[in-house]
């Protein structure tokens, strides 16, 4: 069998970076291990650029096992930028960990080489693969801190619960399996017949919905992410909220717009429930919360729910708007977590309530918090707005107009709590009013956030253009 | 083939019938009342001393997760070595490069201590 | 005859077993092992489908082979975890894990 290697650029190098950084921090003796983070930046940022040269190449290998295309590009851009962006802002939580420096840099790639293997498989066994290696290394993550008993417990939680997760995922793909009789997702559109749904399909179908929407945390399966959210270290945090999210959405196309288009009318009703109920519960149950850590993950299991929308619509508009949209998350997650991150650096503490008179302590902080979470409210003229318009003119275009009402009714009560926590930090008066310094590090990845979000809101078209084309692999109407 | 069913029923009959009989008959024989010895952990040898649920130390549970993380690595090994002959110089260089790999894994468990006995 | 209902029905039996255990135990290592039950019908699903279904085309049981492996990786891990938690609580029992909100 003849591979053309250089198609495997970007995976080769990411395991080689991740590989590389482990022996460094072998190599060079513990209290020298200065650099790992910008390294491991300028690592990622590195394939991130080399990734430009593969848009536009439509190649499958090993028979189809593995894709090399539009599609899987952007989310691999999505991962290696979301990769740059926590590797800069883990620098001053890294610092104050006793060892194991190296180690947390090594893992942090390997998580990013689990989402690149994943949004690129074209079968179900590599996808399985690049999954597992994603979960397992964030289980390592979120029990990083050592000798932290809030992290070990996250830790424990969402090893269990991640394992079973993926236990009940993997009984639906063996059930794919046997009703398909291929593990190659580009043939089921040709081995699973419309006309002939066995009960062992519809099975598989719930379960790999199951699976994959603990991965999204979308109700009901999003029970973990708060503890989670909140146990893990913050880096990890928002490395674990945009990531995994953004991989198991690109599975979720993959599996289902790319493989079982001829069904859709089944898989649409499922995802519509889950889209609705966690967009609905989601945003009810993150009003009250008094921890940002904890807001933000209720928060994202309402976005979870408005990035579903583009699966019920089911057409290339959708997976359109649902690209788009995790892309621009990316960026606001990070920016929100970030200031968490410089926060609870300088203050130990992630109450929203602590967080009063921030505008004074410092400017840039507060400014980027607002403007990243006006941002997922989808105020205009950030850039939520234009990626909750491509979504939801998307499920409307399908006759889903009830589905958008909801969600813009939602994204009307999620104002309701960014908005106070925005309240608290320009109006609220500071209990003290010392101003906070935060490392060079975080002031990049915060401006970058800010400048990105703002931008393409203004003017979304380089990225509409990247997401089109994205969309464009999968032949729906 | 209802002969053969039968020779099974008898030999049914004959394990439930077999084991009752036994039962009965030494429930008949046996002493009603049991030796002291009889109530030890062990009826013979030393005798036992404290709890029966003792802890390991973790060190040995470090070796175990070692030793299941390389052993079933091993796996990957059989099915190229059967097919080593047709699969061609490639992949005895794709196999260098899994070893290689591995091979930092245990530089690493090493270093980390995790091999160490005290 | 023993076909390959007889596989599937081993197979729903082990991971329902698994199932409950996961749900009901309240020791985390009697979690993972009950995790790894589920896994392992996981398994016998994906070789029987393969010998049944597609005997020319074993990508079935390479499937199983990736499993195994990937379940010793959890296991390992998770393990670990318990092992790190148990220094921090002297206690494997979920019920002891409240610290943050379940």
């Amino acid at each position: 069998m003849n591979i053309d290697y250089s198609l495997l650029t970007i995976e080769m190098l990411t395991a080689g970076l991740a590989l590389g950084l482990l022996v460094l921090s072998l190599v060079v003796p513990g209290d020298q291990r200065k650099g790992f983070g910008y390294l491991t930046a300028a690592g990622l940022a590195i394939i991130f650029a080399i990734s430009f040269a593969f848009n536009g190449v439509n190649k499958e290998i090993i028979g189809g096992m593995y894709l090399i295309d539009d599609f899987g590009n952007f989310f691999k851009q999505l991962a290696l930028v979301a990769g740059v962006l926590v590797a800069l802002a883990s620098i001053p939580y890294v610092e104050k960990l006793e060892s194991y420096r190296g180690e947390y840099y090594s893992l942090l790639v390997f998580a990013t080489l689990g989402m690149v293997v994943m949004v690129g498989a074209g079968d179900l066994i590599s996808l399985y693969l690049g999954l597992e290696l994603m979960t397992i290394t964030f289980f390592v993550l979120t029990a990083f801190k050592r000798g932290d008993s809030k992290s070990a417990e996250a830790g424990i939680k969402y090893v269990l619960l991640g394992a079973m997760s993926s236990a009940i995922l993997l009984y639906g793909l063996s059930m794919l399996y046997g009703v398909a009789k291929t593990t190659v997702i580009s043939e089921l559109v040709s081995t699973i017949q419309a006309g002939q749904i066995s009960p062992a399909l519809i099975l598989g179908l719930m379960f790999l919905v199951g699976g994959f929407g603990f991965k999204i945390s979308a109700v009901p399966f999003h029970m973990w992410s708060p503890d989670v959210y909140e146990g893990a270290p913050t880096p990890v945090t928002s490395y674990l909220a945009v990531g995994s999210k953004a991989a198991a959405f690109a599975a979720f196309v993959r599996i289902f717009m790319g493989g079982m288009p001829q069904i859709q009318e089944i898989w649409i009703a499922l995802f519509a429930g889950l889209s609705a109920l966690s967009m609905i519960i989601g945003n009810l149950i993150a009003i009250p919360q008094t921890n940002i850590k904890r807001m933000l993950a209720f928060s994202g299991v309402a976005q979870a729910g408005y990035i579903l929308t583009g699966m019920v619509a089911g057409t290339n508009a959708g997976i359109k708007g649902l690209a788009f949209y995790l892309m621009i998350y990316v960026f606001a997650t990070i920016g929100a977590f970030t200031v968490a991150i410089g926060f609870s650096n300088a203050t130990g503490s992630d109450e929203i309530k602590d967080m009063a008179g921030l505008s004074q302590r410092n400017p840039l902080m507060a400014a980027v918090m607002l403007v990243c979470l006006l941002s997922m409210a989808g105020i205009p003229p950030l850039a939520g707005f234009a990626g909750k318009l491509f979504l939801f003119s998307a499920i409307v275009a399908q006759g889903k107009l009830w589905l958008a009402l909801v969600g813009l009714i939602m994204s009307m009560v999620s104002v309701y709590y960014y908005l106070s926590v925005a309240k608290s930090m320009y109006m609220g008066e500071a209990a003290d009013p010392s101003p906070i310094e935060i490392p060079g590090s975080l002031k990049l990845v915060l401006i970058v956030s800010m400048v990105v979000t703002i931008f393409l809101g203004i003017y979304p078209a380089p990225l509409t253009g990247l997401a089109e084309a994205a969309a464009s692999v999968f032949a729906l109407k | 083939m209802l002969q053969q069913y039968a020779g099974i029923g008898a030999m049914l009959i004959i394990a439930i019938v077999f084991p009752i009989i036994v039962i009965a008959i030494s429930s008949i024989v046996r002493p009603k009342k049991a030796a002291k010895y009889k109530y030890e952990t062990y009826e013979c040898g030393l005798e036992t001393q404290g709890e029966t649920w003792v802890q390991f130390k973790t060190n040995y549970f470090m070796y175990a997760l070692v030793f299941v993380a390389f052993d079933v690595e091993t796996v990957f090994l059989y099915p190229w070595a059967v097919k080593f002959m047709s699969l061609g110089t490639f992949a005895f260089i794709e196999m260098f490069i899994f070893i290689a790999i591995l091979v930092i894994g245990f530089w690493y468990a090493w270093k980390e201590g995790a091999l160490e006995w005290n | 005859m023993i076909g390959l209902g007889h596989f599937l029905v081993l197979g729903a039996l082990l991971f329902c077993i698994g199932l409950y255990g996961a749900l009901t135990k309240r020791n985390a290592v009697a979690v993972l092992m009950s995790i790894e039950l589920m896994l392992n019908a996981v398994n016998i699903n994906l070789v029987a489908f393969s010998r049944y279904l597609t005997p020319d085309y074993i990508a079935g049981q390479v499937f199983a082979v990736f499993t195994i492996i990937v379940a010793a990786a959890e296991v390992a891990v998770g393990l670990a975890i318990v092992i790190a938690i148990y220094r921090d609580r002297l206690s494997v029992e979920l019920d002891d894990f409240d610290w943050l909100k379940w």
